[in-house]
C-alpha cells in the first residue's frame, strides 16, 4: 500500500508519472481505449469518436483559456478552417490524412496569431468579443467563398487515407481519432512542464508581473492562441474525416460556447479537467435520454415532456458544478484519488 | 343473487372472449411476422421543436393506424425515435443508436444539414431509406444521395409551382414582376439560383433580391429597396415567421399592391395567429391538403379520426403532423412494393420502389394522384389566407412540374 509521495528531485517534481500505480493506472487505460473499439456497439463507437474529437478541442481552449488566461468565443472557427482546409485538400490534393491534418492545424494556427493581436490590448470580456467577431467573419468565409468552401452547400470528403488503406467507418476512424487525442494530450502535459508552459501560467496569473519577469508578452500570447488553434484546426480535421462533409453551419458559435462550458466544467488550467469536461457535455445529454427510455414504456408521452426537460437537467448541472465545485470535475476526481490513496489509513 | 351474477358475467366473458379471439385472429397472426422499424431523429426540443413535435405525432398516430389496418403485409411497424435537440451529431448520434439496436428499413432525418451528415454511411449501409423534414433541392441529387427522398416538392420546386402560378397573375399580357426575399442560411438560398433560372425561362422579372438573417426584426432598410422597385410579388423563403409579417404590415402601410408568398415551413397557422387579420391574402405553397380545409378522401379522414382519437383536445394540426403522416405512408407503400416484389428491403430495391410510384393515389392527403421524379413529389397547391376564417384556401388547381 502506497502511503506518501516523497520527491527527492526537481526531475522527479516534474515527472508526468509520478509514481508506478499512475503508470500501472495509465497502461490499463491505454489498453480500455484499445480494446473498446472490438467491444463497443456503432453507437458507442460513434460516441467514443465524438469524445476524441472533443478532448483534442477542449484540450486547446484549455492552453488558452485555463492557462494563459485568455477568453476565446473563436474556437469553433478555428476549428472551421481546419475542416475546411482537410477538405478542400482531400478534394484537390492525394495526400494522406497525417499531412492534411499537420496542414489543418497549421493553417488554424496562423488564423489564430492573426486572431490573437488583440489579445496584446485587450482582455477578459473584451478579448472574448474580439473572438467572437472573428469567429463571426470566419463563418462569413465559409458561407461566401464558393469557389473554396462550396458556399452554403459545403464540402464532402473522401474518407481519410494513408499507404493505400482507407478509413471508412467509425470504428477505423477510431484508430486515428483516439491515438491522436491521447498523442495530443500528452503533448499538452509536456508543454507544462517547460519555460514556455510556464510562462503561460504566469501570463494568466498577472501579465504585468509576468512581463517583469522578463516574458515577452507578446510572443508567449500569440504562442499560446497558435498552439490552442494548432489543437482545434486539428480536431476540426478529423471532424471533417469523421462525419465527411462540412458546412458553415457544422462549426456553428454553439460549438465555441460548447468547449468554453467544457474547460470551465471539467476545471480551467487542468488538463484532466479538459478532459473530464469534454466528456461530461458530449455524454450526459446521451446518458440523460436513458431516463427518457425508461419512463417511455410507462408513459408513451415521455418523449415529449422529458425532451425539454433534458435541457433545462443538463442546464442545472452545468449551473450546479459552477457553484459547488468551481474547480470543476478535476477536483472530484482528485479528491476521489485522495480518499483511495491514503485508504485505509485516512482516519 | 351473487352466484346468478357471476355465472351471467362468465357467460359473457366466455362470449366475449370468443368474439375477442376471431376477431383478434389477424392481428394476432400479424404479431407473429417480425416487426418493420420505422426509426426517427426527431427535434422535440431546440430550435425546431415547434415542428417537431407535430411532426412525431403524425409519424406515431400512422403507426397506431397502420397497426390496426394490420401493419405492413402482415408485419406490424415498430416506430423508434429520440430527440436530437435539432444538432447534428445529436442526430447522428440517434441514428447510430436506433440502427444499432433495430433492423430499420426506413428513417426519417431532422434537417438538412443531418441528411448530409450520413449520408456516406447510408451509403455504404445500404439498408435504410431516409426522408424527412428537409425538402433541400442537394437531396435530390441521386448520386450523392441515392436512398434519401423527399416528401414533396424540393424547395426549388416549390419555386416553380410558385412562379407557374404568378405567371398566370399578369394583366394586360403582362408578366407579373417579382422579388426574392430569403435568409442568409443554407436552407434559405437553397432555391434561389433555381428559383432565378426558372423565372427566366418564363419571361418573369425578378426585380430584387434581399438576404436578411432569419428571424430578422428590424428591415426597414430593405423595405425601402423593394418600394422602390415595386413587385407585384414577394416570395418569402428561409423564415417560420419573422421578417415575413415585419415585410408584409410595412409594405402595406406604404400602401404598396404586392402580394406576398412562401413556402413549406412558413404556410402554417402560425403566421395566422401572431399576424391575426394582417395575414390576410398571404399565400403558400403546400403540398398536402390542410388538416381543416374542405377536401376528403380515404386516408385524410382515417388521418383526422386517428389525430381526433389520440388526442381529442389538440384541434387542428399543423402541416408538420401532416409531412410526419405523409413521410410514413411513402414509407409504407415503399415497403409493400419491395416486399410483394419479392425484394429484400434493402436501400437499393426501396428507392427502386420509389421510383416506380407513379399516379399514386394518396386518400386525398394530396389532391391528385402522384408521380415520383428525381427521388421527390413535384407537385403542390397555392393556398391563400382567409384572415377571418382563420385557415388557409386553395387558390389554385394542383401544380404538377414537369
Amino acid at each position: 500500500m502506497r502511503i506518501g509521495d516523497a520527491k527527492q528531485s526537481y526531475e522527479a517534481d516534474e515527472a508526468i508519472w509520478k509514481s508506478s500505480t499512475q503508470k500501472v493506472w495509465f497502461a490499463v487505460l491505454l489498453l480500455v481505449l484499445a480494446v473498446f473499439p472490438f467491444m463497443a456497439d456503432a453507437y458507442l463507437l460513434y460516441l467514443g469518436c465524438m469524445v476524441g474529437i472533443a478532448v483534442i478541442s477542449t484540450t486547446g481552449l484549455n492552453i488558452l483559456t485555463g492557462f494563459t488566461g485568455l477568453i476565446s468565443l473563436g474556437q469553433a472557427g478555428f476549428m472551421g478552417v481546419g475542416g475546411y482546409t482537410v477538405a478542400w485538400l482531400s478534394a484537390n490534393s492525394a495526400l494522406p490524412f497525417p499531412v492534411t491534418l499537420l496542414l489543418a492545424g497549421l493553417l488554424a494556427a496562423a488564423v489564430g496569431i492573426l486572431v490573437g493581436l488583440p489579445s496584446l490590448r485587450v482582455k477578459g470580456l473584451y478579448l472574448a468579443i474580439a473572438t467572437l467577431a472573428a469567429s463571426v467573419f470566419l463563418h462569413f468565409i465559409f458561407a461566401e467563398w464558393e469557389s473554396v468552401t462550396g458556399g452554403m452547400g459545403g464540402l464532402s470528403l473522401e474518407p481519410a487515407h494513408l499507404f493505400g488503406l482507407s478509413f471508412q467507418n467509425d470504428f477505423e476512424m477510431y484508430f486515428i481519432i483516439v491515438p491522436l487525442a491521447v498523442l495530443m494530450v500528452f503533448g499538452a502535459t509536456n508543454i507544462f512542464r517547460t519555460r514556455t508552459g510556464r510562462a503561460f501560467i504566469a501570463i494568466r496569473d498577472r501579465d504585468i508581473s509576468a512581463e517583469i519577469l522578463g516574458i515577452n508578452l507578446l510572443r508567449y500570447k500569440l504562442m499560446s492562441f497558435a498552439l490552442s488553434s494548432f489543437y482545434a484546426g486539428v480536431a476540426g480535421g478529423l471532424f471533417a474525416y469523421f462525419y465527411r462533409v462540412v458546412t458553415p453551419e457544422s462549426f456553428p458559435l454553439s460549438m465555441s460556447i460548447f468547449y468554453l462550458a467544457a474547460v470551465i466544467v471539467g476545471g480551467m488550467g487542468n488538463l484532466l479537467g479538459g478532459i473530464l469536461g469534454a466528456a461530461f457535455m458530449t455524454l450526459i445529454p446521451e446518458a440523460l435520454k436513458l431516463l427518457t427510455a425508461a419512463l417511455t414504456p410507462f408513459y408513451p408521452n415521455a418523449p415529449i415532456f422529458m425532451s425539454p426537460m433534458l435541457e433545462i437537467i443538463f442546464g442545472v448541472l452545468i449551473v450546479g458544478f459552477l457553484i459547488f465545485e468551481p474547480h470543476g470535475l478535476a477536483e472530484i476526481w482528485h479528491r476521489i484519488r485522495r480518499f483511495f490513496s491514503l485508504w485505509p489509513f485516512k482516519n | 343473487m351473487f352466484k346468478s351474477i357471476l355465472d351471467k358475467s362468465r357467460r359473457l366473458v366466455g362470449v366475449g372472449s370468443m368474439a375477442a379471439a376471431l376477431a383478434a385472429a389477424a392481428p394476432v397472426m400479424a404479431q407473429d411476422k417480425e416487426p418493420i422499424v420505422f426509426g426517427g431523429s426527431i427535434p422535440l426540443s431546440g430550435v425546431f421543436a415547434f415542428a417537431g413535435v407535430h411532426l412525431h405525432a403524425g409519424l406515431t398516430d400512422y403507426t397506431t393506424w397502420i397497426n390496426s389496418e394490420g401493419g405492413i403485409n402482415g408485419h406490424p411497424v415498430k416506430y423508434v425515435m429520440e430527440d436530437t435537440g435539432y444538432e447534428v451529431d445529436r442526430s447522428v448520434a440517434a441514428f447510430k443508436k436506433i440502427t444499432g439496436s433495430n433492423k430499420v428499413p426506413v428513417y426519417y432525418g431532422d434537417s438538412t444539414g443531418f441528411m448530409k451528415t450520413i449520408a456516406s454511411e447510408l451509403n455504404s449501409r445500404g439498408t435504410t431509406l431516409m426522408s424527412g423534414a428537409s425538402f433541400a433541392t442537394a437531396l435530390t441529387d441521386n448520386e450523392q444521395y441515392p436512398y434519401q427522398f423527399i416528401p414533396g416538392p424540393n424547395y426549388s420546386q416549390m419555386f416553380g409551382i410558385i412562379l407557374e402560378y404568378i405567371a398566370t397573375q399578369g394583366k394586360d399580357g403582362d408578366m407579373p414582376t417579382v422579388a426574392f426575399v430569403y435568409s442568409d442560411t443554407e436552407f434559405g438560398k437553397d432555391p434561389i439560383e433555381n428559383g432565378k433560372a426558372k423565372a427566366a425561362e418564363m419571361g418573369i422579372k425578378v426585380v430584387e433580391e434581399i438576404v436578411t438573417k432569419p428571424g430578422s426584426v428590424d428591415v426597414s432598410a430593405e423595405i425601402l429597396k423593394l418600394r422602390r422597385v415595386r413587385p407585384d410579388f414577394v416570395v418569402f423563403h428561409g423564415y417560420v415567421l419573422s421578417p415575413i409579417n415585419e415585410f408584409m404590415v410595412q409594405m402595406r402601410q406604404m400602401g404598396l399592391d404586392t402580394q406576398f408568398m412562401g413556402t413549406f415551413w412558413s404556410s402554417d397557422k402560425l403566421i395566422i395567429n401572431k399576424m391575426g387579420a394582417d395575414a390576410d391574402g398571404y399565400m403558400g405553397v403546400m403540398p398536402y391538403n390542410y388538416y381543416d380545409s374542405a377536401e376528403s378522401g380515404p386516408m385524410l379522414d382515417a388521418l383526422r379520426a386517428t389525430a381526433e382519437k389520440s388526442d381529442p383536445d389538440a384541434g387542428y394540426r399543423p402541416t408538420g403532423y401532416m409531412q410526419g403522416w405523409f413521410n410514413a405512408m411513402v414509407w409504407t407503400e415503399v415497403i409493400k412494393r419491395t416486399m410483394d416484389a419479392g425484394k429484400e428491403l434493402t436501400a437499393e430495391n426501396m428507392a427502386d420502389s420509389l421510383a416506380s410510384i407513379e399516379n399514386w393515389d394518396t386518400g386525398g392527403i394530396i389532391g391528385v394522384p402522384v408521380t415520383v421524379q428525381d427521388m421527390s413529389f413535384p407537385v403542390g397547391r397555392i393556398w391563400r389566407v382567409n384572415a377571418k376564417e382563420a385557415r388557409y384556401e386553395p387558390v389554385s388547381d394542383w401544380i404538377h412540374l414537369d
